[in-house]
């Protein structure tokens, strides 16, 4: 008798628990409150963020690495065109994967560049490709099948010269996807995808879809 | 050696264990046959392999599992200790049929399941690695299609290298065709999982990974990394791979080698495996 009681006891013990469990797990999916739905992103990529002439972040940890200022937390309303600047600062590495040297899934798969030949001249222009060796970094989404290659500030343009690449992408449904670089652009580190490349805040970043 | 004969006083336990497990033996056969998901599935000849395998296996097992708790079980009810007698029950000194008929049953059921196998790995994925400048001799030109999985950091690209080498950022295969999946990684080690294929290769940088699927049903199927390879290791998966007739194959394949011909120009030419030197930022 007592056991049949214990073992009952235990039984409604656990399921008990498994109820907590459960809906603990489910509020834990649910995301919170979100702030702010801008339909616009301006970013800055620069070489060192230390030297960032947009957004200068005094007291970084580490100033001497590559990254996307001012944030790579990004909020965008879902099912949205989202209208993205970036203001290209930082000198080619190459991509490790030429592949990644088109564009993929920006509206009309193309980007507006604005750079500098190799004369060091401003040129303009729409692009759907780009020389893999001259990419600086890439804008990628690869949960959206968004992939943007960013040319590198040409060596014979005026030194503080800056590409501005502008698009556009459309969201899908609210979650967060995750946005990354292609470029191995990690210096020192192994090739090239350790530090910044790992580190959110730096090449890594969220785009949170609410 | 005391020969074997069953106490009369025991035979109302065999007969109702007997039963018992017949009975429960039945269910639990039938619910695995009829509700386990045995991974991974039939989407390939090589996926069903390894499905049947196991449902045999499991099959096989599910008696002797159920024989092993109802006799614990049984046991525990029936020949409880009541009373507060110390008594020791008769020695028990072997018995030779009983030792005779558990070696050989478990012999058989093990000799067997090792056959089996055995004859399914033989004959199922056969798996090669190749490392090294000869590989592109290894990967021949025989009636399979060459389809190569690139690994980085964090995607996976595919080259099809009967169709001019174009590279895509889905896994498309034709259904019925017999696939020859070369898997490498362009940086450091991931490993390519593909679930419902029934097939998990390590991508090792410099390493051409050979594996053989042949899709026999048509539908959907996820794509992910099983090697824990960064940040975004969790986000490297891709829920697209598709397994599309022969027709609707060609159609993709065609579409791809247009969307895609303006980069396929500076993308290097097909190879087992590409090594690009580690490129550091110069400063």
């Amino acid at each position: 008798m007592v056991r049949r009681l214990s073992f009952t006891a235990a039984g409604v013990v656990i399921v008990i628990i498994l109820v907590i469990a459960f809906v603990g797990l489910f509020m834990l999916r649910r995301p919170g409150t979100l702030e702010g739905q801008p339909t616009t992103i301006h970013l800055e990529t620069v070489g060192a963020v230390g030297a960032a002439n947009e957004w200068p972040r005094p007291g970084d940890p580490h100033p001497d690495w590559v990254g996307y200022l001012p944030t790579t937390i990004l909020r965008v309303p879902a099912n949205s065109t989202i209208k993205v600047q970036i203001d290209q600062e930082d000198s080619a590495t190459g991509l490790r994967n030429p592949f990644w040297g088109k564009v993929f899934g920006t509206e009309g798969n193309t980007m507006h560049v604005t750079y500098f030949d190799d004369k060091g001249n401003p040129q303009e222009g729409d692009m759907t490709t780009i020389d893999p060796t001259q990419a600086a970094h890439t804008f990628a989404i690869p949960d959206l099948g968004v992939f943007v290659p960013l040319l590198g500030v040409n060596s014979n343009a005026p030194a503080g010269s800056t590409n501005v690449i502008t698009f556009s992408f459309k969201t899908k449904g609210p979650g967060i996807y995750h946005w990354q670089c292609f470029v191995p652009c990690g210096a020192k580190t192994v090739f090239g995808n350790g530090g910044p490349m790992q580190t959110l805040g730096y090449m890594a970043g969220e785009l949170i879809v609410s | 050696m005391s020969t074997f004969r069953i106490e009369e006083a025991d035979r109302p336990h065999i007969i109702r264990l007997a039963i018992i497990w017949v009975i429960l033996s039945a269910i639990g056969v039938i619910a695995v046959l009829l509700f386990l998901h045995i991974p991974p599935g039939d989407q390939t000849v090589q996926g069903a392999d390894q499905s049947n395998t196991m449902l045999l296996m499991t099959v096989l097992a599910t008696p002797i599992f159920i024989g092993v708790v109802m006799l614990i079980i049984y046991s525990a009810i029936y020949f409880r200790r009541s009373g507060p007698e110390l008594a020791d029950g008769p020695p028990m000194l072997g018995n030779a049929p009983v030792q005779v008929v558990w070696i050989a049953g478990s012999a058989i059921i093990v000799l067997f399941l090792a056959f089996v196998g055995i004859t399914t790995l033989a004959t199922n994925s056969s798996a090669q690695t190749v490392s090294g400048q000869s590989s592109a001799a290894a990967s021949g030109a025989g009636s399979e299609m060459q389809v190569q999985v690139i690994a980085q950091q964090w995607y996976f690209t595919y080259r099809y290298a009967d169709y001019g080498g174009v590279e895509s950022t889905h896994l498309y295969l034709p259904v019925d065709r017999p696939v020859e999946l070369h898997v490498t990684s362009l940086d450091i080690i991931h490993s390519f999982w593909a679930y419902q294929l029934g097939v998990k290769a390590d991508a090792n940088p410099g390493v051409d990974n050979i594996f053989h699927v042949t899709p026999q049903k048509l539908g959907s199927f996820q794509v992910r990394c099983a090697e824990l390879c960064g940040i975004w290791h969790g986000e490297m998966a891709d829920s697209q791979g598709q397994v599309v007739s022969q027709s609707d194959f060609d159609t993709w394949i065609a579409q791809q080698q247009q969307d895609y011909a303006e980069i396929q120009k500076v993308v290097p030419s097909y190879a087992p495996f590409y090594f690009p030197l580690p490129l550091t930022k110069g400063s």
